[in-house]
């Protein structure tokens, strides 16, 4: 089994301001003289209280069960239904990982959130969504280009709660790791603490793909990750 | 409407918040929302006619707005900050007695749920619909909402959930809710709830937004 792990500082990660108005509903033709100030303040803030994790490890031990479209991994099966299984189905080995912007960020975007800013406080916590996200996808890179050398690719990030996959599956995922792996626990709800955390399944393989555009796999079409996507194809 | 009425709401309903507050650029440098409602009660002005005259009505077009997608979350946020900065003058009126809301509302996301922010929209909107609202937080067991309702009876109680696997939760506190005070009513909401979910666990209301909630509580109490 070969895992890596990763620490990163809020400088190495490209959050924009454009990718935070997005997520709060803004577009091109939209007022944001005041908006984009407040974002690039939250910015600065937010450098201060991440401390960005990120680790994954590759299982070898998968099988992919067609019939159910469900996934084992060291004999744990994992439902994870038919969008995602479709995905992953050509995979030979499967990278589990989990990444946190840790608990400062989330805690100091609920303290403002409770000392009467609201928008600053919904701000910082889109910043860390951003900066989870961000991180995610440097590890990803860093597994791609690892596998690369040897011509193997990777598919997509899924993580539960996508795409029809239960969120109670993380239970299952985390049954993989060890304890505090990354520092993130998972509360009895599935919720991951830090809150601003994310985990999911990497499928690996020679004939796997990695798909640009993922949102047009997905059912919810409102979705605002969508429109960020769309914005920046 | 008295003027100065007609100026409060304005600054709730974009977000001037007071007068340094360089927000909305076409309101720079006038007193906002924190200002005139001072200068309302000065003059005069009876704290419940600023709640129901300009608070109230201010509130319930930012959440139409919202509902119709002509605003987002940021602009919502602007004019509850703003109408809190109001709320601050006539609180202690709510306090002594002197000035009536239009009830309680008790609100929480339930156990093992530890999002808020969909709920503090909410509560920060029932809030402007000139209700006294009363917030549990995150993670709320049924005992909390259950202690919650003794001491406040009669009060209206919202549960929120942002995950599938919290939701389920919901059901265990509208059922121990409803065995204990079958006349409570109780808004159910959060990104995986819907209309058919509300109906199958007993709860009386559900709204994809802000303002619905409003609305169904107006119509509670008219």
């Amino acid at each position: 089994m070969t895992n890596r792990k990763f620490q990163y500082s809020f400088n190495d990660l490209d959050v924009k301001i454009s990718d935070v108005e997005s997520l709060l509903g803004y577009n091109e033709t939209s007022e944001r003289e005041m908006i984009q100030s407040l974002i690039e303040e939250a910015i600065q803030e937010a450098a201060g209280y991440c401390s960005i994790r990120a680790e994954y490890r590759i299982f070898k031990n998968v099988i992919l069960d067609d019939r159910n479209k469900a996934i084992f991994i060291n004999d744990v099966k994992f439902d994870v239904q038919k969008i995602i299984f479709n995905q992953m189905k050509k995979s030979e080995s499967m990278a589990v990982y989990v990444s946190t912007a840790g608990a400062g960020i989330g805690e100091r975007s609920r303290e403002i959130m409770m000392g009467g800013d609201p928008l600053k406080g919904y701000i910082l916590d889109i910043i860390g969504s951003l900066t989870v996200d961000a991180a995610s996808d440097l590890m990803q890179s860093d597994l791609a280009a690892s596998l690369g050398q040897s011509g193997i690719k990777i598919t997509n990030r899924f993580s539960p709660g996508h795409c029809g996959w239960s969120v109670a599956d993380q239970h299952k995922l985390f049954m993989l790791m060890p304890d505090n792996f990354c520092g993130i626990s998972l509360t009895g709800s599935a919720l991951m603490e830090p809150i601003k955390s994310t985990s999911g399944f990497i499928g690996i393989g020679e004939h796997v793909k990695y798909n640009n555009y993922i949102c047009s796999y997905c059912d919810m079409k409102e979705c605002a990750y969508r429109e960020l996507k769309d914005r920046n194809q | 409407m008295n003027e100065i009425l007609g100026k409060i709401a304005l600054c709730i309903e974009f977000g001037k918040i007071n007068k340094v507050s360089p927000y909305p650029p076409n309101m720079k440098d006038q007193d906002g929302a924190d200002e005139l409602t001072r200068q309302a009660l000065d003059a005069g002005v009876k704290p419940d006619e600023i709640l129901e005259n300009a608070l109230v009505p201010a509130m319930a077009k930012v959440g139409e707005k919202f509902s119709r997608k002509e605003i987002y979350v940021p602009q919502m946020l602007m004019a509850a900050k703003a109408m809190n900065s109001a709320m601050v003058h006539l609180k202690p009126f709510f306090q002594s007695g002197e000035t009536k809301r239009k009830g309680k509302f008790i609100v929480g996301t339930v156990a093992g749920d530890l999002h808020d922010i969909g709920k503090n929209l909410v509560a920060m909107m029932i809030e402007g619909g000139g209700w006294e609202v009363i917030d549990l937080g995150v993670d709320v067991g049924t005992d909390k909402f259950l202690k919650a309702l003794d001491a406040n009876p009669g009060a209206v109680i919202g549960l929120s959930a942002l995950l599938t696997t919290t939701m389920e939760n919901m059901k265990q506190t509208v059922t121990a809710i409803k065995e204990k005070h079958k006349d409570s009513k109780i808004l159910v909401g959060g990104a995986p709830v819907t209309m058919e979910y509300c109906q199958k666990i007993g709860a009386d209301f559900y709204s994809p937004d802000p303002q619905g909630a409003v609305n169904y509580l107006k119509a509670l109490v008219s």
